[in-house]
């Protein structure tokens, strides 16, 4: 029963229009975002070359400098940039509490707030005179602020709670956040040993399709909801709840079925763009004599999207089928926004994000480093929808028993 | 086999609104009809039959199956609901074989009963249209199709003939009178005619109680040499009707023809005529 009936709900699901408003908006915008340039790069490092990347850095005196160098540019243009709840919120402050991010300035470097302000004008009219628009914003990312001698870390860790208090949270000054976000120029042998990486650990296209996961995942975190709250309103929109509830098929094998229809039927397009957009980079290795994986569309997607989807997917039938209303588009939607907007960085700190970015093409030994925390997080949400499942198919024999109502006295007439 | 419905002391509560107080019925096998104006509570009883509502107190057995057994309950019933609906995307083959398969049949179960349905509802050279382009008729005939496909012992059907011409209810009666065969089909309805003309065995629900459970007989037997027929002046009508229960009034210039239903012959010129399941169910419904 189990099989016809998912074939069957397959079938509805491929008649469905929102089901192709969906594929549109998935292929249109996933292609939108995904340029292809970045596996175009794809050579091996060679000594003596003037640029070799970026990568987020490990060394806590540069942590501290960049971070105090993006806290003097803030004190300096008088707002900051905070994420409360996931939606940006500019905070300006009081003339009282910037003269406390004044002194936390000066603890940690050892000089008063105007001599940093006269040496950050310095450095910036030098590179505004004589450099290119991508070196000043190059210039701007490698701007950093000398720490005080024998500032210790967690001095410097209690004076950006202090700033955390004042501005609010979800600012950059969260040690998740900046612990992640300090970006260093590589060096040769670092590049070289990246790209090792991406060679052997990566096999090139498992790289290129986390880039392909962080894009689609923005929109799957999203767009899925309204297949789903599509799919669990159609009994009620089409008036056939009463013939389905009387009939025998239990509550388990109707949703169940249901469910992973528009599970796979979602899938489908999410496979197929990840295969199309990692076909160019899988010939482009192979041409270059170098081992590539060809089922990295399936792997990849598999460990990063499948789980987003389910959950996505679930909850969206869970809430519809609990209230009988597209309360979920609402409630989800936000919750994507704000996964979305309150990642810490763009790369790692997956933590419990619905969203899982990795808005790079590569960083093989920062992704093995965190790999559990992303298994974690898939794994978590995975178990979710299978909760969210079960927690429908119970609240739809419940409404099988009082029929079609949930949580009202008597929806139908006598 | 035992094919029975056995229902007692059955009440059901919407909140502290009684919609059943007490009911108790014994359905044999054939068509049973249950009769009642709007709002008595019909619904309500072939809800609780088909476990689409629980009871809030009562005993309900299905051929001997205890009705909390929902799974076996379901599996040993038809359902044909009031408002009858499908999903408008598929065409008629599919509806049909789509609810047969939540009704468990195999796929070779479902290929041979699907065509067969449908020639019976005589609906199978139309298997191609779509469910939204069905007038009412048609669907009802695939309303009672899927109700009946996996062969069940117990046929429930909600007014079924509602909003239908006179030729589609006849046919529809006709087709419930065949399925009827060694099966209980308990026939919800407040059009007395789809009753008289199927029924031999009825109950009448009123304000949540049975007000009558029996044979069409002896329901008659309750106005028997009470009903009459008589012509009156058209200015004599509301006098009339004030006194008399009137169940027909054919007007015809200044003289209308009526029928009433009174204890003793209410003038001369009326003469006792032979009373219809109409006059008794008005009787019963008045008599209170």
């Amino acid at each position: 029963m189990f099989g016809t009936l998912f074939l069957k709900e397959c079938r509805q699901v491929l008649k469905s229009l929102v089901y192709y408003i969906f594929l549109v908006a998935f292929v249109f915008s996933v292609n939108s975002q995904m340029s292809g340039e970045s596996w175009k790069s794809l050579k091996e490092p060679q000594p003596g070359e003037v640029y070799y990347g970026r990568t987020i850095t490990r060394d806590e005196t540069l942590i501290m400098e960049g971070t105090l160098a993006n806290l003097m540019q803030d004190v300096y243009r008088g707002s900051f940039a905070t994420y409360p709840l996931g939606f940006y919120k500019k905070v300006a402050l009081t003339e009282a509490e910037r003269k406390k991010v004044e002194e936390i300035l000066e603890r940690c470097t050892g000089k008063s707030y105007e001599m940093l302000e006269s040496e950050r004008n310095r450095y910036f009219e030098i590179i505004e005179q004589q450099s290119t628009l991508e070196e000043v914003i190059a210039a701007e990312t490698d701007y950093k602020v000398p720490v005080r001698e024998g500032l210790t870390y967690e001095e410097f860790g209690i004076a950006m709670e202090e700033i955390c208090n004042l501005v609010g949270k979800g600012s950059s000054y969260e040690k998740s956040k900046y612990e992640n976000s300090i970006y260093v120029p590589m060096t040769y042998e670092g590049a070289k040993e990246e790209f090792a990486a991406l060679c052997t650990k990566d096999l090139i296209t498992r790289g290129y399709m986390r880039l392909f996961c962080d894009y689609a995942g923005i929109f799957l975190s999203i767009l899925p909801i309204f297949v789903g709250v599509s799919g669990a309103l159609r009994d009620k929109r089409a008036k056939v709840q009463q013939v389905i509830f009387s009939k025998p098929a239990p509550g388990m094998v109707i949703i169940g079925s249901r469910y992973l229809a528009n599970l796979f039927m979602i899938s489908i397009p999410v496979f197929v763009m990840a295969f199309l957009l990692q076909h160019p980079c899988y010939k482009m290795a192979r041409s270059m004599g170098l081992q590539a994986d060809f089922f990295a569309f399936l792997k990849v997607p598999c460990l990063w999207l499948l789980p987003e989807i389910m959950i996505v997917l679930a909850l969206s039938f869970f809430i519809t089928e609990f209230t009988d209303s597209i309360l979920a588009v609402f409630v989800q939607t936000a919750w994507g926004i704000g996964s979305l907007f309150g990642a810490d960085v763009l790369v790692g700190n997956f933590g419990l994000s619905l969203v899982a970015r990795w808005n790079t093409f590569g960083q093989s030994m920062l992704y093995a480093s965190l790999e559990k925390e992303l298994l974690w997080n898939r794994g978590y949400y995975c178990l979710l929808a299978v909760v969210c499942i079960l927690l429908t198919v119970i609240v739809y024999e419940r409404k099988r028993q009082k029929g079609g109502a949930y949580g009202k006295v008597c929806k139908t007439g006598c | 086999m035992d094919i029975s419905i056995e229902i007692q002391g059955l009440t059901k509560y919407y909140g502290k609104k009684k919609a059943l107080s007490e009911v108790s019925l014994s359905i044999p096998q054939g068509m049973f009809g249950l009769l009642g104006p709007n709002g008595a509570g019909k619904t309500t009883l072939m809800k609780v039959l088909t476990t689409l509502l629980e009871k809030t107190d009562g005993k309900v057995t299905i051929c001997g199956v205890p009705i909390e057994n929902s799974r076996q309950i379901r599996k040993m019933t038809g359902y044909l609901p009031q408002d009858f609906s499908m999903y408008g995307n598929m065409n008629v083959y599919e509806a049909l074989d789509y609810l047969a398969v939540l009704s468990g049949m195999s796929r070779s179960e479902r290929k041979r009963k699907v065509p067969e349905m449908l020639e019976k509802v005589n609906l199978l050279e139309k298997q191609k249209i779509r469910v939204r382009s069905m007038s009412g008729g048609m669907k009802r005939r695939l309303g009672i199709a899927q109700a009946i496909i996996h062969d069940p012992r117990i046929i429930i059907v909600d007014e079924p003939t509602a909003g239908l011409d006179p030729e589609e209810r006849v046919r529809f009666r006709n087709l419930l009178c065949e399925i009827a065969k060694d099966r209980i089909v308990l026939l919800s309805t407040h059009i007395v005619g789809d009753i008289e003309a199927t029924c031999e065995n009825i109950a009448v629900l009123n304000q949540g109680k049975i007000c009558f459970d029996g044979q069409v007989s002896d329901l008659l037997s309750l106005v028997e040499g009470k009903v009459y027929s008589a012509e009156i002046e058209t200015s004599d009508l509301e006098k009339i009707k004030q006194k008399y229960m009137v169940t027909g009034i054919l007007v015809t210039g200044n003289t209308a023809n009526i029928k009433i239903i009174a204890d003793e012959n209410p003038f001369t010129r009326a003469k006792q005529v032979r009373p219809d399941v109409e006059d008794a169910y008005m009787y019963l419904m008045h008599k209170g």
